[in-house]
C-alpha cells in the first residue's frame, strides 16, 4: 500500500498558540481516513497544510507523494476539497459556481457534477446567498467530488445535511473508495467516523492521541460487566482484580469496567451467588470521550 | 492565458464599477456643459488669487477660467482620483485579505492555480476597473469640447492615463499590505492614510513655500496636481507612476507566496 498522505513533525505555531504539534500522520491509498477531534483541536490546521494553503511551522507534509508546500498547484490538480466553513460567492449561483470552478480547473467534462447535483437535490438555479446551510453544504460537495479527484479532504463535510443527504454521502463515499480513490475525512462526530473510516487518528489540543483501525480500537476498549447478586456484596472483592474498577455499587447491584483479562473477574462474581450478569464491549464512543476529555494543559483554538 | 479568476472578480464587482463610472461620467458631463457660463467669469479666478491655500485644499492650484483649470478644479484634481482611488483601493483591499477574511479565497487557492497567477489575475481585474472609470470620464471630457472646452485629445488620454496609474499604485499597496497582514482593515488603513497625505502634500506643496521641496513624494504631484492636462504629461512622470506599481505589485506577489490563508 503506497501512503497517500505523511505528514512528519508536523507543527503549525500561531503567535503563543501551538495549534499542531509534531503531528505524524499516514493514510493509505483506497481508505477512508477519520481525523477525529473536539472543536478546535487542530484539524483545519491540519488540513490546511495538507494543502499548502499554510506554512507548517516546522516538519513536512507529502500528498501523493508530493511536497505539501512546493507542489502545491500538483496536488491541488488531483485532490477535491471542502472546507470546514465552506464560503462561497453569495450572488453566484449553483450553476455559476459549478462552471466557474470547472474553467479555473481546465476542466470541460460536467458529467459528474451533473449527476451529482441530481442526486444531491443541489439547488443550482438560486444565488448562493439565498441557499440554507445544508443545501450550501451540498453545493460543496459537489464542487469537491466533480472533477473525480484521487484523494477527497473533506473538513466536516455532512454539517448541515439532514439524515438523508448523509446516508446519500456515506454511500457516495463507499462507492469512492470502492473506485480506488481514497477520502480524508475530518469530523468531530463519531457515528460518522465508525461507519465509514477504516483507520482513525484522534487530535486533541494539537497532538496525535491515538491512530489505529476502527477495529483494533474497538477491541481495545474495556468490558463492561454489570452483575446482580442474592445478598449485598462488598466492592473490596472485585476492586483489588488487575484492571479493573468498580464503577457503580448498590448493596445487590454492581458495575464494574474491565481492561484487564476477564476470567478472574467472572471468577469472583461465581462465587457469591449471582442472579444476573451482563458484559459487552464499551462502545467506541465512550473511548473517544475519554480521549478527548483527558485533561487540556494550554487553552488552544486552532480552528 | 487564462483569466477566469480575473472575470470572477471583475463580475463580482460589476455593479460598483458601473455605478461609480455612470455617476463620475453624468457629473462630468454636468462640469463641461456649465464651462461656457464660467469661461469668461474673473470672479472666481479672483476668489482662488484671494485665498490660494484653501483653493488648494482642494486641488484647486490655477485659475478657473482656462479649459484646463475648469477641469483641473473639478474633475481631474479632485473628484476623479478620489472616485478612483475609492474603487482602487476598495478592491485592493478586497482582493486578497477581504476575500481571505470572507473564506472565499481559500476555495479558490486550493484550485490548482499559481499564487502568483492568482495576483496577477486580480491586478488585471484592478486594471480594467479603473479603466472602465477613467474611460468613461474621459469620453465625457471630449464630448465637453462641443462646450467651448479647448483640450486636446493628448491631453485627454495622458490626464486619463495618470489617474488610472494614480489609482493603481495606491490600490496595489492596498493589495500588497493585505497580501503582507492578512487583514483587510489594515490594507484598507494603510491605503487611504498613504493616499490622503500624498493628497495633501501634492496640492499643498504648490502654495506652501516651505512645503514645496516636498512635493516629489506625492504621486498626486507626478500625476494630476501638476498641471498636467495643459503641460502634458513628461517621461519621468509616466516612470514614477509606472515604477511604483510595478514595485507594490511585485511586493503584493511576493507577500501573497507566503500568506497563510483560511
Amino acid at each position: 500500500m503506497t501512503a497517500v498522505v505523511e505528514t512528519f513533525g508536523l507543527s503549525k505555531t500561531y503567535g503563543q498558540t501551538r495549534a499542531v504539534i509534531e503531528l505524524g500522520l499516514q493514510v493509505e491509498q483506497e481508505q477512508v481516513f477519520g481525523f477525529l477531534g473536539p472543536n478546535g483541536a487542530g484539524k483545519t490546521t491540519t488540513i490546511r497544510m495538507l494543502l499548502g494553503l499554510q506554512r507548517p511551522t516546522s516538519g513536512r507534509a507529502t500528498v501523493l507523494g508530493l511536497d505539501a508546500q512546493a507542489e502545491s498547484v500538483e496536488i491541488h490538480r488531483r485532490v477535491g476539497y471542502l472546507p470546514g466553513e465552506l464560503a462561497l460567492y453569495p450572488r453566484l449561483t449553483g450553476r455559476q459556481h459549478i462552471d466557474r470552478f470547472a474553467r479555473m480547473r481546465g476542466d470541460s467534462d460536467l458529467s459528474l457534477a451533473r449527476e451529482l447535483c441530481e442526486r444531491f437535490a443541489v439547488v443550482v438555479d438560486r444565488p448562493a446567498r439565498e441557499l440554507s446551510k445544508g443545501n450550501r453544504q451540498k453545493l460543496g460537495l459537489v464542487l469537491s467530488f466533480m472533477h473525480r479527484p484521487e484523494l477527497l479532504i473533506l473538513d466536516e463535510p455532512t454539517s448541515g445535511l439532514d439524515p438523508l443527504m448523509q446516508e446519500e454521502f456515506e454511500q457516495l463515499v463507499r462507492e469512492t473508495v470502492a473506485a480506488g480513490r481514497t477520502v480524508f475525512l475530518s469530523s468531530h462526530e463519531l457515528d460518522e467516523v465508525q461507519r465509514l473510516a477504516d483507520r482513525v487518528a484522534i487530535i486533541r489540543s494539537g497532538r496525535l492521541v491515538a491512530s489505529d483501525t476502527v477495529e483494533t480500537l474497538r477491541q481495545s476498549t474495556p468490558l463492561r460487566v454489570e452483575a446482580r447478586f442474592r445478598r449485598p456484596v462488598d466492592v473490596g472483592l472485585f476492586e483489588h482484580l488487575e484492571g479493573v474498577s468498580v464503577t457503580s455499587h448498590d448493596g445487590d447491584r454492581i458495575a464494574l469496567q474491565a481492561a484487564g483479562p476477564l476470567a478472574p473477574v467472572l471468577r469472583a462474581i461465581a462465587e457469591h451467588d449471582p442472579v444476573d450478569v451482563l458484559s459487552r464491549r464499551a462502545d467506541l464512543d465512550e473511548l473517544f470521550l475519554e480521549l478527548y476529555r483527558e485533561p487540556v494543559p494550554e487553552m488552544d483554538r486552532a480552528d | 492565458m487564462r483569466t477566469e479568476i480575473a472575470r470572477l472578480d471583475v463580475r463580482l464587482r460589476r455593479r460598483s464599477v458601473i455605478g461609480y463610472s455612470l455617476g463620475m461620467a453624468l457629473y462630468t458631463l454636468v462640469v463641461v456643459a456649465l464651462y461656457p457660463s464660467f469661461e469668461s467669469s474673473n470672479s472666481l479666478d479672483k476668489l482662488i488669487e484671494n485665498d490660494p491655500t484653501i483653493s488648494a485644499l482642494f486641488g484647486i492650484t490655477g485659475p478657473l477660467s482656462t479649459s484646463g483649470g475648469w477641469l483641473n478644479g473639478n474633475i481631474y484634481a479632485n473628484f476623479l482620483p478620489l472616485l478612483m482611488l475609492i474603487l482602487t483601493l476598495g478592491y485592493g483591499a478586497a482582493s486578497l485579505a477581504g476575500q481571505d477574511e470572507d473564506g472565499t479565497l481559500g476555495l479558490m487557492a486550493a484550485l490548482p492555480v499559481r499564487r502568483a497567477t492568482i495576483v496577477l489575475e486580480k491586478i488585471a481585474a484592478m486594471v480594467l476597473q479603473a479603466a472602465v472609470l477613467a474611460a468613461a470620464v474621459a469620453v465625457c471630457v471630449v464630448v465637453g469640447r462641443a462646450f467651448d472646452l479647448t483640450v486636446t485629445l493628448g491631453d485627454i488620454v495622458a490626464i486619463s492615463a495618470t489617474t488610472l496609474l494614480l489609482g493603481l499604485d495606491f490600490g496595489l499597496v492596498a493589495m500588497a499590505v493585505g497580501a503582507r497582514t492578512g487583514s483587510r482593515a489594515a490594507a484598507l488603513g494603510t491605503g487611504t492614510a498613504l493616499a490622503a497625505a500624498s493628497y495633501l502634500l501634492g496640492s499643498l506643496a504648490a502654495v506652501v513655500s516651505w512645503l514645496h521641496p516636498a512635493r516629489y513624494g506625492s504621486l498626486f504631484y507626478w500625476s494630476v496636481a501638476n498641471d498636467q492636462i495643459t503641460r502634458g504629461v513628461g517621461l519621468a512622470e509616466y516612470a514614477v507612476l509606472v515604477g511604483v506599481a510595478l514595485a507594490a505589485a511585485l511586493a503584493a506577489v511576493s507577500a501573497f507566496e507566503r500568506l497563510d490563508l483560511h
